[in-house]
């Protein structure tokens, strides 16, 4: 009975956001352009620099899982700003005074988020095809490399949330924000090889959730060397379970 | 009498040193509508929060219809509906979708979704603007649209916190019409915090007044009016020679006026329902606890002396006096009232 209202509300949470979606759509399309620079200008401009080992995939193909990535994840590093609104305004006081779980809150509003990323990243897709991608012609492939463009972006929606309910205030929580999605995208796989990184920085990437969703969207989307893709998807399960865990019971302070 | 609500030395401490809540003691009778009133800071919106199972409290027991609000708050959850004081909605999609959403999170059928939406659009009479995006709406419509989630599951009890906040005149005519016309047909229990004291005088059955998180007084709009003794009854005298109180005619005039007045005076104040008497300016003024019940006593014993009164006022104590009385004074004021008194 439990378990029905939790999921209950997480489907109410998703078909919110897709409602959203439906009626304001420039978000989806304003949030392609830089991603679609990235590609365009930056992968267009570093390809003639033949000095970045990529196993002989063209640079502007190497970089597109990470662009695809990082335009989701950005999606949902920022999610929280919606749940700080939402807190300001009375519409989490109501959520939580509604007969459902706080983990079904939090699970599925970060779901809700991922699902938005998997959106943003559709609008990515056929402009890289069109900007000379190659991608792997199996369905299964890309279908699996959305599937973990989902869990990633959902997992840090949930990071996103746990932060809100820390941070409180749109200022502070934009500080974070910004401050939070560089780094992740530097220290990660995304842009070059992680043994090009200074000892240091490889020991971030190691630890960066980012990292091993790149290498498995990458192997799936354009290499097509899936040996290490079960590491990838274990690792990013553990990573949404922990977080997950750890922003709903942080939740509940949100309001308080 | 079935209760709705039931408070036993209920108290909230913040951070270990504010007190928000200070031992409250509350009974609300079930389908009625009930009103807290208390200036800013008073602790009633901290009150309705623990009671919506947002706040634990720091001790004591609230119940809601027998369900324990810390023990039972799922229970609790599911026969209450809520409006927080700020907007409750989501601007970006449309009135009807908001309606949806929050009935799909509170499990209602999908055999009744439809009907119960239309149910609620109507009651609050929204039908028109329910395929509006909520950004296109006014203060009122949104704050009727937020009524309607609350009441699309038809709780037992509505909590409304500082419901017509902001609002013109017309508007929140039009959210107490509505919300009035829903609790009669479907037997709700109302409580409400508000500032406004026309409103509670208005449309609540009960009131409580909370002061430094106490409840300080309590009972029906006019029991408190009544509770301040305190109507005043103005009259204006006639002023022809004969009137035994101004006539100066006779040689004896300073003393035995004075003499004469006094003796009157006495008489009046000493009715039984005259509390207090004045006279100044052709004016005879007089505290009473029920004017109307108070007032033929005092006309017969005016006409016995011979005094015509030309016009009578009668003041009664507005919900603002009985505010001000019980929740307006600053603390040391009080004290000093109390040494005062002791």
């Amino acid at each position: 009975m439990a378990l029905n209202d939790s999921l209950r509300e997480m489907f109410a949470m998703i078909e919110l956001e897709m409602r959203r979606l439906k009626h304001d759509r420039t978000e989806i399309y304003t949030r392609a352009v830089q991603p679609i620079l990235w590609l365009a200008v930056y992968g267009t401009v570093m390809s003639h620099v033949r000095d970045i080992p990529t196993n002989g995939i063209p640079y502007i193909d190497y970089i597109t899982p990470g662009v695809l990535l990082q335009s989701t994840i950005f999606v949902s590093v920022f999610y929280g700003l919606t749940i700080v609104w939402e807190r300001e305004t009375g519409i989490l006081k109501r959520l939580l005074v509604a007969p459902a779980s706080r983990y079904a809150t939090v699970i599925g509003r970060a779901i809700a988020s991922g699902v938005r990323a998997v959106v943003q990243a559709l609008i990515i897709f056929p402009v890289a095809i069109l900007l000379g991608v190659k991608f792997i012609s199996n369905p299964f492939y890309i279908i699996a490399a959305f599937m973990m463009l989902f869990m990633i972006s959902g997992g840090f929606a949930a990071l996103s949330i746990l932060v809100a309910s820390l941070m409180k205030t749109r200022e502070r929580f934009m500080g974070i924000g910004q401050a939070m999605i560089m780094p992740l995208f530097f220290a990660s796989n995304a842009l070059y090889p992680i043994e090009l990184m200074p000892p240091f920085l490889q020991s971030i990437a190691f630890v960066n959730p980012l990292t091993y969703a790149v290498d498995a969207v990458r192997g799936l989307m354009i290499s097509g060397e899936v040996a290490s893709i079960g590491e990838d998807f274990l690792a990013v399960i553990i990573f949404d379970i922990v977080i997950f865990v750890i922003a709903s019971i942080s939740f509940r302070r949100i309001i308080e | 009498m079935e209760l709705a609500i039931e408070i036993k030395q209920l108290t909230k401490v913040y951070d270990g040193k504010v007190n928000a809540l200070d031992g409250v003691d509350l009974a609300v009778k079930a389908a009625g509508i009930f009103a807290l009133l208390g200036p800013n800071g008073s602790g009633k919106t901290t009150l309705m929060r623990v009671l919506t199972t947002q706040f634990r409290p720091t001790s004591g027991t609230a119940r809601a219809f027998g369900y324990d609000v810390v023990a039972d708050d799922a229970n609790v959850r599911k026969i209450i509906g809520y409006v927080p004081q700020e907007m409750s909605v989501w601007t970006d999609i449309t009135g009807f979708e908001n309606l949806l959403i929050y009935a799909k999170i509170y499990g209602v059928p999908s055999s009744i979704r439809k009907k119960n939406i239309e149910d609620a659009l109507q009651s609050m009479g929204i039908e028109d603007v329910a395929g509006k995006t909520v950004k296109k709406y006014s203060g009122g419509m949104i704050r009727r649209l937020e009524i309607a989630c609350a009441l699309l599951v038809k709780p037992r009890i509505i909590f409304l916190d500082e419901p017509t906040l902001g609002l013109d005149p017309s508007a929140r005519k039009a959210v107490w019409e509505n919300l009035i016309s829903f609790k009669s047909e479907y037997g709700t229990t109302v409580f409400f915090n508000t500032h406004y004291m026309d409103e509670a005088d208005l449309y609540s059955d009960e009131v409580a007044i909370i002061n430094k998180g106490k409840i300080v007084k309590s009972g029906t709009a006019s029991e408190l009016k009544r509770s301040l003794h305190s109507e005043i009854i103005s009259m204006s005298l006639a002023k022809g020679k004969a009137c035994p109180l101004f006539s100066s005619f006779d040689a004896d005039a300073g003393a035995a006026l004075e003499r004469r007045q006094f003796r009157i005076m006495e008489k009046v104040k000493a009715l039984h329902w005259v509390e207090d008497a004045f006279l100044h300016d052709g004016q005879l003024e007089l505290a009473v606890e029920d004017g109307e019940v108070a007032l033929p006593g005092i006309m017969d014993a005016l006409r016995d002396e011979d005094i015509f009164v030309e016009r009578i006022k009668i003041k009664k104590p507005t919900l603002d006096d009985v505010f001000l009385k019980y929740a307006g004074m600053r603390p040391n004021e009080r004290d000093d009232h109390r040494q005062k008194a002791a």
